[in-house]
């Protein structure tokens, strides 16, 4: 099976059922998504599929194929990071971190669709990516803080 | 940091620049150190000082963390510490995780990160290896260059010798430092001095935790490695009694099917093949031992029983003093079990060599899982060598390694590297639970509406009773092994069976620091056979909930406002009370809520911190909605604020989430929750606003991680009160909200 993944082509023999989770994390190599729930409830395996977000754990490799998959590596050009990510550095958002590529995943999709999000738009969207220990005051000035830079405006 | 690096760790133990035991000595070399720390530097060019710190002719400072990085930002803390005496930015120095051995034991007799320690811990003995090394790095400098150590300063990683003009780099004088001797008492920074301490906020870690770079357990990768798959049973201790694993070993690679006690492992090349062939087992389970039990039932037995407890706590004549109370009141107050659900699912990976054993675990105490696998597969701790990983939450369940042991009797069979990923719902049902906990209060009030008398008697199962093997990794290797586990289990067997209070039952209340004349505080103990353990804030999290939210009961009951019948019991210029105090000028407490809001207020002292909090509640259409939680802690010398700020911010949602919406329940000994939609963390949209103060001090630092939490759950259900004169005495308060609505 023939899969594009941020950017590169790159071919698989798993059975199409499999999820694209597993597939990124033990066939690709790409183990910045994760793994929480196995459910679609927690958001941490948040990926994009033709820009749009997908929960990976839940989503067959097989109805991916020939698709633009994009992880957490790929959201930015290597060694750069993505405004998001910026932001999320200067935001000291991350405590133990294992969501915070299904959060950046979530809102960059979220800031593609739309760049001034207000703080009820942020709250709609990231609602589906929980985190334990409770990053989402950060999480909400980061997304904030990124469009604004998006935009070329100076936070 | 670019990543948690392995550099140096052995380089470090073969230097042997002796045990930098924290909290006791530095220096503490014997010859043989400084000749195995000299041969080190002219082989490889590293200064290394100590276990803890080690130069390299880069000029990098490479620092091991004895504790686990578990969010509470303890690698940014510590490398904060370090670079602070040694005089280079925070964010160039390397951290990477200290490995297990012996010499990293300093947290009660073992290496473990709990109890919000590792600041306390760390304050004062890594400052001292720092500016020991400083002072090596100096002497070394000044020497090479005929002037006095007195006239050398140090900036950026650098020596420099002002009138001369003369500067070398840390790097340049590693083999030269290795020669000097290791100062037992160098002089560290006074706190007008400090230039990272109290102001670097910005997390070491934060880089490789956005760019999905970072390596958590479940990212381990082993040569030759091999997944595990676990479908666990439904009640505890319940074993497969027949297994059908014919279509699950027909899933192409799928390697073996293993029963074990706790379940059946599917072992194959690949995880999700693992997970797939899992999917096809048939299992009959057998009875477990928690089978029968019903959590329901235990919170009525403990709401009816007329048992008294044993004594924690006897100040003054409770029962006289309630006689001739004013005015007095009874409550009872109910917390449910708890799951940590820390959102990476515990995972291990082991590989079994002969007697020797190599672990990569997300693990909170590298000596518990020692001890865990030892005590499963029959080998000697000290063959053990556990590397931690970072955890993807841990909030006490990592504290524990049932996990590790289970992964460990996989790896034995398997004899090839095993990683072994519970699914969520094992990770929910298979926990080592918060106690459910009943408190039953009384109290009287003076004419004057003082409160004069406080009963306490917890009714709740004493977690110490299920560490056994965290207690026996305590004990010295030196001890005969089976030594060791006759005085851990007659001990747990004391505490077991009442003849001793135990400690985390009955904490934040024995010692509280309010000061009521006839105090009585007593603990009922409960057995259950559910495995209990440690969980963010321990005791404190249901005892803050019950006294907190009682005394507010107190104070209506004699018509005084909350904030002035605490005032009232607590010292003019103590700790809590500045805190109390700080916190009604932060919420402006006495100025009226928003109309149909409600403001609750709640304090509580834990972990050698103090912290309060006013919560602003609205119940809007039937939901308890928390629009902003106002926070003041003291917790001494602040390290790095924003972290500390973070901290609180997680613990206070932490605590809302159990406070409002979670619950473990067990029917027929089977846990009732299983994955997220059931037991629900708060979401973004439900996220208040925190605005917290940390006050300024001088003091050493005390706990950060945890204190944030108990004043939480009474705070807001304080407010609950204020809001609609409804007062909720049970978590989760939602639950309790809906079920007790007035017909």
């Amino acid at each position: 099976m023939k899969l594009n993944v941020n950017g590169k082509p790159v071919e698989v023999a798993t059975p199409p059922e499999t999820p694209l989770l597993w597939v990124l994390r033990e066939e690709v190599g790409l183990t910045g998504t994760k793994f929480g729930c196995g459910r679609a409830l927690c958001g941490a395996c948040t990926v994009h599929v033709d820009g749009k977000p997908k929960r990976s754990c839940v989503t067959a490799v097989g109805t991916v194929e020939d698709r633009e998959v994009t992880t957490i590596e790929g959201l930015a050009p290597a060694g750069g990071l993505h405004p998001l990510q910026q932001a999320w550095i200067e935001e000291n958002v991350p405590q133990c971190g294992y969501c915070q590529s299904g959060q950046i995943m979530s809102a960059a999709a979220l800031l593609a669709a739309k760049p001034s999000p207000t703080p009820e738009d942020i709250d709609a969207v990231l609602s589906a990516n929980l985190c334990r220990c409770g990053t989402y005051p950060r999480i909400r000035q980061a997304v904030l803080r990124a469009a604004a830079a998006l935009r070329g405006e100076t936070p | 940091m670019t990543a948690l690096s392995r550099r140096g760790f052995l380089g470090g133990l073969l230097a042997g620049g002796g045990a930098l035991s924290l909290g006791i000595s530095v220096g503490g070399c014997g010859g043989g150190a400084a000749q195995r720390r000299v041969a080190r530097a002219d082989q490889t060019g590293e200064f290394a000082p100590n276990l803890y710190i080690t130069v390299l002719p880069s000029g990098v400072v490479s620092l091991a963390v004895n504790k686990a990085e578990i969010g509470q930002g303890v690698t940014t803390g510590y490398a904060t510490l370090v670079a602070e005496e040694l005089d280079v930015p925070v964010e160039s120095i390397d951290v990477h995780f200290a490995d297990s051995f012996p010499e990293y034991r300093t947290s009660f007799g073992i290496q473990q990160t709990g109890g919000s320690t590792s600041i306390k811990e760390g304050f004062g003995p890594l400052r001292t290896a720092a500016a020991a090394a400083r002072e090596m790095l100096i002497g070394a400098a000044a020497a090479s260059w005929g002037v006095p150590a007195a006239e050398c300063t140090t900036a950026d990683g650098t020596v420099r010798h002002a009138a001369s003009g003369r500067s070398a780099g840390y790097g340049e004088l590693t083999k030269l430092a290795a020669r000097r001797e290791v100062p037992s008492n160098p002089r560290r920074k006074a706190p007008g001095e400090f230039r990272h301490i109290g102001k670097h906020g910005r997390r070491v870690d934060a880089r490789a935790k956005v760019d999905g770079s970072a390596i958590y357990g479940i990212d381990v990768v082993r040569p030759n490695m091999v997944r595990a798959a676990v479908v666990h049973g439904p009640t505890f201790g319940a074993r497969p009694t027949s297994v059908r694993d014919d279509a699950a070993r027909a899933v192409p690679g799928v390697l073996d099917v293993l029963r074990f006690p706790w379940g059946v492992a599917v072992v194959a090349e690949k995880y999700w093949q693992a997970l797939a062939a899992s999917r096809q087992l048939e299992i009959t389970w057998g009875a477990g031992q928690t089978a029968g039990f019903d959590s329901e039932e235990l919170r009525r037995a403990a709401r009816e029983t007329k048992a008294r407890g044993i004594s924690a706590r006897d100040d003054g004549d409770v029962e006289t003093s309630l006689g001739g109370a004013a005015a007095t009141a009874a409550a009872i107050y109910e917390a449910p079990f708890l799951a940590h659900a820390p959102l990476e699912p515990q995972n291990c990976t082991v590989e079994v060599k002969g007697r020797r054993v190599e672990v990569w675990a997300p693990c909170q105490s590298p000596s518990v899982v020692q001890e865990f696998i030892a005590d499963a597969i029959g080998v000697d701790r000290d063959d053990i060598l556990v590397h931690t990983t970072l955890s993807g939450g841990g909030f006490g369940r990592r504290g524990v390694a049932d996990f590790a042991a289970q992964a460990a009797m996989i790896a034995r069979r398997v004899q090839r590297p095993v990683q072994m990923i519970w699914s969520r719902e094992s990770d929910m049902t298979q926990g080592f639970y918060r106690p459910q906990t009943t408190a039953r209060l009384r109290g009287g009030l003076d004419a004057q509406g003082r409160v004069t008398a406080l009963d306490s008697q917890t009714i709740g199962q004493p977690i110490i009773v299920d560490q056994g093997l965290g207690l026996r990794a305590a004990f010295p290797s030196a001890l005969p092994k089976a030594l060791g586990r006759v005085l851990s289990n007659s001990a747990l067997a004391m505490f077991g069976s009442g003849m001793i209070s135990e400690p985390f039952a009955t904490e934040g209340v024995r010692d509280t620091p309010y000061r009521i004349p006839n105090l009585r505080v007593e603990l009922t103990p409960v057995s259950t056979g559910i495995p209990v353990s440690f969980w963010r804030s321990v005791g404190h999290s249901f005892n803050a909930f019950a006294v907190e939210s009682f005394l507010d009961e107190l104070a209506h009951l004699g018509k005084r406002d909350p904030l002035e019948v605490r005032r009232a019991l607590l010292p003019e210029g103590s700790r809590p009370r500045r805190v109390l105090e700080a916190v009604a000028a932060l919420a402006r407490w006495g100025e009226p809520a928003a109309p149909g809001r409600g403001r609750g207020l709640a304090r509580h002292s834990s972990f050698d911190s103090e912290v309060a909090e006013v919560a602003e509640v609205e119940v809007i259409d039937g939901r308890i909605r928390v629009h902003r939680v106002f926070c003041v802690i003291d917790c001494g010398t602040a390290v790095n604020p924003d972290v500390i700020r973070a901290q609180l911010e997680g613990a206070i949602i932490f605590g809302l989430s159990a406070a409002l919406d979670q619950q473990i329940t067990f029917v027929d000994g089977e846990v009732q929750q299983k994955n997220f939609d059931t037991f629900p963390p708060l979401r973004c949209h439900e996220c208040p606003e925190i605005i917290v103060q940390i006050l300024e001090s001088d003091e050493a630092p005390t706990g950060v991680g945890e204190p944030g939490l108990p004043p939480l759950a009474p705070a807001v259900a304080n407010a609950i009160f204020a809001a609609t004169g409804r007062r909720l005495r049970r978590m989760p308060l939602q639950l309790a909200w809906n079920e007790e609505a007035p017909k």
